[in-house]
């Protein structure tokens, strides 16, 4: 048993370690060497530790199998023990976990493939695969993590990765702008899920999931808090999946998180970020259980997603935008699934539409070739599948709604004017005190910065 | 919003109103001309993007380009110089052109320092470094500039600048310092001079000056020379004027505020542009799209509870006055136009600038309303007006509420920029220290003395700097350009006058002739033919072979126009399956049908909502199969693909219907296909021109070509370009199908062409991508001539595996030591692989076009950079009407294809499309970067990464009056060649003389080399190397 044990735990190592190798490799050879590895060597590391990740957590879910456990859990020691908390670094594998690592690793590698030819000579070939590493280990870290600390350092790993391939094409503005708003998006979720966890901590002094989601293998846990707790701890990681998985009232980063390569689009969005809220909200389904309310909020945040995706779906006239509400539509789903309880069923939808989906990202540039292909195999111009609803509906009502569905739903002005706006004025209410206080003290200009000259025009070359 | 409003409108009467609109939808026109003028992506036409500036000279056309669409005109000057330092550009082609530019102005004195001619050598010569007075002030402080001469100066100029200084120093600064001011042509600013003199002895050690060491010295020199450089400059004009102030509220508000009132209202356009434009693609049609752009939107946003923002709270009042005061369109750009206070003068380049914010979207609207012909939701006409309307609505909005918001202005519109302007800070052109500087630089490189130097007035002192300030950047770069082709243009002329010295003959009895496309593409294939097998004969024509028509294959769902762009078809072509496989065909089109309506079903099923969530939750995983198997073996999946769709697809066994019964042509069953007569017409046309009309060979075989490729949206662009961004197979097998008809080979003869009962045509069709080359209705070919077929076969597929093995010399994925087959598998596997972005290198590199008898040029070398169009000036008419005809078609379509690679090399971002990383397909028209952009025109970075951006040189076999003639006679020509947008060379028909069109006339090329490298093969030559190659012979 003790040899199973063993194996057990450098496969798991395995599975961890080789992204973070890869992470470390790539990452630091970038700080350190003069010229950035070549695209041969970049893309063999990374398909090495993919192969290795793969290979281990294939054989994990094989022994977990035959030796019917249900709960591997790993512990990397405690690294912070003081009386009133500690943090542990642990992983845990069960029904879970395993196919979702599975997963990112065969989507992972698989665009890791592809991007190695998409990227060929691409100025940023290295930046890109840097940060696919770290996203890489992000995922891995939140899918398999065993406490909500490890999984809160996952999760930001895959923020930040995101966000910085958004705007891989720094060079232009609005990849930047895009990158920008995904990232303050990101960020709230963030600062939600890390709320919840100081919550968690104080409910139960401990961040580890068996402590407040009980001991039983996944779907069985019972948690170890009250309804009311559950319903205040449910609601934080709600909103912080809503942000994750673009839910409404988030879904606006979407459709602008296109703007990297389209390798990045299709796993990071199309098929692996955009689920990992409805991973979070399945890691925690037992706190779920706890409170019929909460259950009842996240089934209509999931159908009130799903219907509005579809809805501008519906009128999307390019082809990643209409992918990405498709996608938005399918996770909707899946968060209602969750909140019904059917959770085996949210996992199977989670595997199948991300690896459907991500086949059509991948495939989204060659849809005018597909179309003519399809036209002359049916002989006419492909018809156009209006859905039953549009003939029920009133004229002004259809007007109505083709407006709402082309805007987007008007999520991100609400955004704009209704939380950001406030927010900055707020801000800039209290930087005009500072400033006012701070003169008054110095008797002048006391900021620094103010004073600071731009560079003017680089027009130099048009002269 | 309202407050202007209530103001009483300037009272007008009504025939002055109609003046008014008259001019302004004249004034419409004319901006919409500089509009991107790209159709369609599913039919991508190379064109000139400049085209609307030809009636200037490519100078002038880019340089102004470059101001109005804010792009680059040429590459930068670090690139030039990095061109210069790697041997591209010699240094005596920048005198040469240099000379040639100044013409009798280069020996012209400048004060006593030298001549024009070196003064601005030494500015095209050595980096001068420029920069922001930060920048600079930062460089002079942190690098040593004012420590050391710079290094490219030479010893002898570096010796003598700071020997004389230290002489001066010596003998006449100190020795004055204490007596009397020093000799300056200005006493103030002697005396100035003077005491900066005695402050740096000061500061350098005055009392252990007979001590200073050199290097010492050297730093004193140049401190000293800094100063008399600053002190020099001080307080000069300017002689450049600032560029011209922008004329867009939006552009001053964005300099007064930084606040961008264009994202936002782009936002709410690309959305609504592409609703409107769709070609099918969504599946919610816009509402009222019938109605045009204006009344459309109108019906959209007047509803209320709409966009809540706060910019855009007034729109649906402001949409439902002009409905209720029944506005029109163009109205109200009039009304806006006021309202903004521009002035009617203004308003060409006012509309012009602000139509061109959006250019894609809004070119794309121009381009659909005028060929509605070319897509399947046709739009109305007026549609770039209407859409022009709106975006002046909603910027009036957008203006005023980034107005008081950033500005604090409340005031009517017409006063914004006014008050804009006030707001903006202004800097005068260039500073003491970037113009000091520049002569600080130059007087180390040109030896200027520090001493002579400060003697000079100020008027002196201000027609140096003007002279230095006059030789601009953007002129520098023009010149560096200029040398830039020199060089190329020097090496080809070179070349071509040693190689046409060859004997003209032809070869008596040819194994077979083949015929292909002018595309340069093609120019390896040729030679490799030629080289396999010396006894085949090679032709070329525009790819269509003059057939123009819409053709409708076997599977096939509609008819494609086959021709170039200009051209629009008058004759119907289909495709029929032989009579004994109908049934097989029916069923397999019904097979196909089902399969194709499951397929969409599918995929639209995948993206609803119940649809979306059965598939995924059901078969999803199994997607990742294909995924898996796609991405990882992309040639190996594209084969079994192939022998699973060999199931349902269309019997091979088929003939075209060329010929059509009714007396008119259309698409019906009778009406479908040419007359017997057309049909000889176009035969004797193509062989005339191809100069092919004796010597028949027992096979000829006609190409036509096209690309292969996937997830390409730009996979048009790399077809073939005269059959108008299509693939060309039909066209090459209706050429054959029609030569082989007795009938026309009867009528061909009392015109003189007389061809052999033996002589088989051959249709069949080249893919650049995956070089594959089909021959179609081999099924036919008597048994008689079964031999000479399979041995051409075998040399086509030697060709074939030797042309992929040159064209993956380019390809820095494929190694350089592959074998000839192994290259064709790596084409093949490009071509079929999902995450390729250069499956071919298409027209890239392209810069020369040869119009003459191949025999002139067989055996050259040239590198797939030269369209070769075959004419025979031999069988011409007196009056040239074939080459006038030939002509007429190659020069646009490759002077097109060429300006177009141009543009979009020198500002990728700018002029082209950037990189295609990002591309999405929308509206089924083009691509965006991203999920909201513009739509993106020109060709993306991966397909123009290897091209060198030099303008085309035609070199036509012809004499000096046939050209000049059909310069006259053609505008489009003539304009292209007087307006330097193509290079034009002459080849004399019998000999070896070459004339080039310069400062209007022919003048006599000198060649500048004898010697031509040899080689025994084209792959000796080329093997091994990856960038662009000289010119050879081959010898084998």
């Amino acid at each position: 048993m003790l040899s199973y044990d063993l194996i057990f735990h450098l496969l798991g190592l395995c599975v961890v370690g080789a992204p973070a190798v890869l992470f470390a490799t790539l990452g630091l050879s970038t700080l350190l060497r003069q010229r950035p590895l070549t695209e041969r060597t970049i893309s063999r590391c990374s398909q090495t530790a993919i192969v290795i990740g793969l290979i281990a957590s294939v054989a994990i879910l094989g022994m977990m199998l035959g030796l019917g456990r249900r709960h591997v859990p790993i512990n990397l020691g405690t690294w912070v023990h003081i009386p009133d908390y500690h943090f542990v670094v642990k992983f845990e594998f069960d029904r879970l976990s395993v196919p979702f690592a599975i997963l990112t690793f065969v989507l992972c590698g698989t665009i890791g493939a592809f991007a190695s030819r998409y990227m060929h000579r691409e100025p940023g070939y290295n930046r890109f695969f840097v940060l696919y590493s770290l996203f890489l280990l992000g995922m891995i870290v939140t899918s398999l993590s065993g406490t909500i600390e490890t999984l809160f350092s996952g999760w930001e790993m895959v923020g930040l990765s995101s966000a910085l391939l958004v705007a891989f094409f720094h060079e232009r503005p609005a990849p930047v702008r895009n990158g920008l708003r995904v990232w303050v998006v990101y960020r709230f979720s963030d600062a939600a899920l890390l709320i919840a966890s100081v919550v968690l901590h104080h409910l139960v002094s401990g961040g580890d999931f068996d402590k407040f989601l009980g001991t039983a293998p996944w779907p069985d846990g019972k948690a170890a808090i009250s309804g009311y707790e559950a319903l205040l701890v449910g609601l934080l990681l709600l909103a912080a999946a809503a942000g994750k998985s673009a839910l409404v009232p988030f879904s606006g980063w979407l459709p602008r998180a296109m703007e990297g390569p389209t390798p990045s689009s299709a796993v990071f969005y199309g098929a692996l970020s955009v689920h990992l809220g409805a991973f979070l909200l399945l890691r925690v389904s037992p706190i779920l259980q706890l409170s019929p309310l909460l259950c009842v909020v996240v089934v209509l945040l999931g159908l009130t997603t799903a219907v509005y995706a579809a809805l501008a779906g519906h009128a999307q006239t390019d082809i990643k935008s209409a992918l990405c509400f498709a996608s938005l539509t399918q996770v909707g789903i899946i968060v209602a699934e969750i909140g019904l309880g059917l959770r085996y069923i949210a996992l199977v939808h989670i595997l199948g539409h991300a690896c459907l989906r991500t086949l059509q990202f991948v495939r989204a540039p060659t849809l005018l070739q597909d179309r003519r292909i399809l036209e002359n195999a049916i002989g006419e111009r492909l018809p156009r599948m209006p859905g039953f609803w549009e003939r029920m509906l009133s004229e002004r009502t259809r007007i109505w709604l083709y407006r709402f569905a082309i805007e987007r739903g008007y999520l991100d002005s609400f955004l704009n004017d209704y939380i950001v706006a406030p927010f900055r004025r707020v801000f800039t209410w209290c930087d005009g005190m500072e400033r006012r206080s701070t003169d008054l003290l110095t008797g002048g200009k006391s900021r620094e910065s103010d004073r600071a000259e731009t560079a003017s025009g680089p027009l130099e070359e048009l002269l | 919003m309202h407050d202007t409003l209530t103001e009483p409108p300037p009272v007008v009467s009504a025939s002055d109103r109609e003046t008014l609109l008259h001019n302004l939808q004249h004034a419409i026109d004319h901006a919409g001309h500089l509009l991107p003028a790209q159709g369609p992506i599913t039919v991508f036409i190379h064109h000139n993007t400049l085209h609307a500036f030809e009636d200037l000279t490519f100078d002038e056309a880019v340089q102004k380009g470059s101001r109005i669409f804010g792009c680059q005109p040429y590459l930068s000057k670090e690139r030039y110089r990095a061109e210069l330092a790697r041997g591209r550009i010699l240094p005596g082609d920048l005198r040469t052109v240099l000379r040639d530019d100044l013409g009798a102005r280069a020996d012209e004195p400048i004060l006593s320092v030298g001549t024009r001619f070196d003064l601005r050598l030494a500015m095209l010569e050595n980096r001068l470094h420029s920069g922001p007075d930060a920048e600079l002030r930062w460089f002079i402080a942190e690098t040593d500039a004012l420590r050391h001469i710079r290094q490219e100066v030479p010893a002898a100029t570096r010796s003598a600048l700071i020997g004389k200084t230290r002489h001066w120093i010596m003998r006449d600064v100190r020795g004055s310092t204490r007596n009397h001011p020093l000799l300056a042509a200005d006493p103030k600013s002697g005396r100035r001079i003077h005491e900066m003199l005695a402050d740096l002895l000061r500061h350098f050690g005055e009392s252990s000056i007979e001590t200073w060491n050199d290097e010492t010295w050297e730093a004193f020199t140049l401190q000293v020379l800094w100063r008399v450089c600053r002190e020099g400059v001080h307080g000069l004009h300017n002689f450049t004027p600032p560029p011209p102030e922008s004329i867009r509220h939006r552009d001053l508000l964005l300099r007064a505020t930084t606040v961008d009132i264009d994202p936002q209202i782009h936002e709410i356009l690309i959305r609504v542009c592409a609703s409107f434009l769709d070609q099918g693609f969504s599946n919610w049609r816009m509402p009222h799209r019938a109605l045009g752009f204006y009344r459309a939107f109108m019906i959209l946003y007047e509803q209320p509870n709409g966009p809540p923002d706060t910019w855009l709270e007034d729109l649906p009042k402001e949409l439902k006055r002009l409905g209720d005061n029944n506005i029109g369109p163009l109205e109200s750009i009039l009304e806006s136009l006021q309202e903004l206070g521009v002035a009617e003068a203004e308003w060409e380049e006012y509309l012009a600038s602000t139509l061109l914010a959006l250019r894609g979207w809004a070119g794309m609207l121009l381009q659909i309303e005028t060929r509605g012909d070319r897509v399947t939701h046709p739009i109305p006409e007026g549609s770039m007006l209407e859409f022009l309307a709106i975006r002046l609505v909603l910027e009036r909005l957008a203006l005023r509420h980034a107005a008081a918001e950033a500005l604090d202005f409340k005031g009517p519109l017409s006063q914004l920029r006014h008050a804009a302007k006030s707001r903006i800070e202004k800097h005068p052109p260039l500073s003491i220290d970037q113009r000091a500087f520049q002569v600080f630089q130059l007087a180390q490189i040109l030896g200027w003395l520090p001493e002579d130097l400060h003697r000079l007035t100020k008027p002196e002192w201000s027609k140096l700097v003007e002279e230095i300030e006059a030789f601009s950047v953007m002129e520098r770069r023009r010149l560096f350009h200029q040398a830039y082709e020199f060089r190329f243009h020097t090496q080809t002329l070179d070349a071509l006058s040693i190689q046409s010295r060859r004997s003209t003959d032809r070869i008596p009895t040819a194994k077979f002739q083949a015929i292909f496309c002018l595309d340069e593409r093609e120019e390896s294939f040729r030679r490799h033919l030629e080289e396999i097998a010396p006894d085949v004969e090679t032709y070329s024509t525009a790819g269509f072979y003059s057939i123009a028509m819409y053709y409708k294959g076997l599977a096939d769902a509609h008819f494609v126009p086959l021709c170039p762009v200009v051209i629009r078809p008058q004759h119907w072509v289909v495709e029929n399956v032989a009579d004994s496989l109908e049934q097989t065909s029916r069923q397999r089109a019904k097979a196909r049908r089902l399969l194709g309506n499951a397929t969409h079903q599918f995929h639209v099923g995948t993206r609803g909502f119940a649809g979306g969530a059965l598939l995924a939750a059901g078969v999803g995983v199994l997607a990742s199969i294909p995924l898996l198997a796609r991405i990882l073996f992309p040639r190996l999946t594209a084969n079994i693909r192939r022998s699973a769709s060999g199931l349902v697809r269309a019997p091979q066994l088929t003939e075209l219907q060329l010929e059509r019964s009714e007396s008119t042509p259309g698409p019906e069953a009778a009406s479908i296909g040419f007359s017997l007569a057309e049909m000889t017409n176009i035969a004797e046309k193509v062989l005339r021109e191809i100069g092919l009309i004796e010597k028949f060979a027992r096979l000829v075989i006609s190409l036509g070509h096209g690309s292969n490729s996937l997830n390409n949206p730009h996979k048009s662009a790399y077809d073939c370009g005269a059959c108008g961004g299509t693939p060309g197979g039909p066209n090459g097998r209706a050429f054959a199908q029609i030569l082989n008809d007795p009938r026309v080979r009867e009528l061909l003869v009392p015109r003189g062409i007389n061809i052999p009962e033996d002589t088989i045509f051959i249709g069949g069709f080249h893919n650049t991508c995956n070089d594959e080359v089909t021959l179609f209705d081999t099924g036919s070919i008597p048994e008689t001539h079964r031999k000479d077929f399979e041995e051409a076969t075998r040399i086509i597929s030697d060709t074939c595996d030797r042309n992929a093995h040159e064209r993956c010399r380019r390809f820095i994925s494929a190694p350089l030591t592959m074998s000839f087959p192994n290259a064709r598998r790596h084409v093949e596997g490009r071509a079929e692989d999902l995450a390729q972005t250069r499956p071919e290198c298409g027209h890239a590199s392209n810069a020369i076009c040869i119009i003459g008898r191949r025999s002139r040029t067989q055996g050259l070398y040239l590198d797939r950079r030269a369209f070769l169009t075959s004419y025979d000036p031999t069988q011409d008419d007196a009056e040239s009407s074939i080459l006038a005809r030939i002509m007429g078609a190659a020069v646009p379509v490759c002077a097109g294809i060429n300006l177009e690679y141009y543009f979009s090399y020198v500002d990728s971002y700018g002029w082209g499309s950037g990189t295609k990383l990002p591309h999405n397909v929308s509206a089924l028209l083009g691509v965006m970067d991203g999920a909201a952009s513009d739509l993106r025109t020109g060709l993306p970075w991966q397909m123009v990464e290897i091209h060198e951006p030099v303008r085309l040189l035609f070199v036509v076999e012809a004499t000096p009056q046939t050209m000049l003639q059909l310069m006259d006679r053609n505008p489009v020509i003539g304009k292209l060649v007087r307006h330097d947008w193509i290079k034009m060379a002459l080849l004399d028909p019998n000999s070896s003389r070459i004339q080039i069109f310069r400062h209007g006339e022919f003048q006599d090329y000198q060649p500048q080399s004898s010697e031509l490298p040899k080689a025994a093969s084209s792959t000796d030559w080329y093997r091994g190397w990856r960038e662009n190659l000289s010119f050879a012979a081959i010898e084998g």
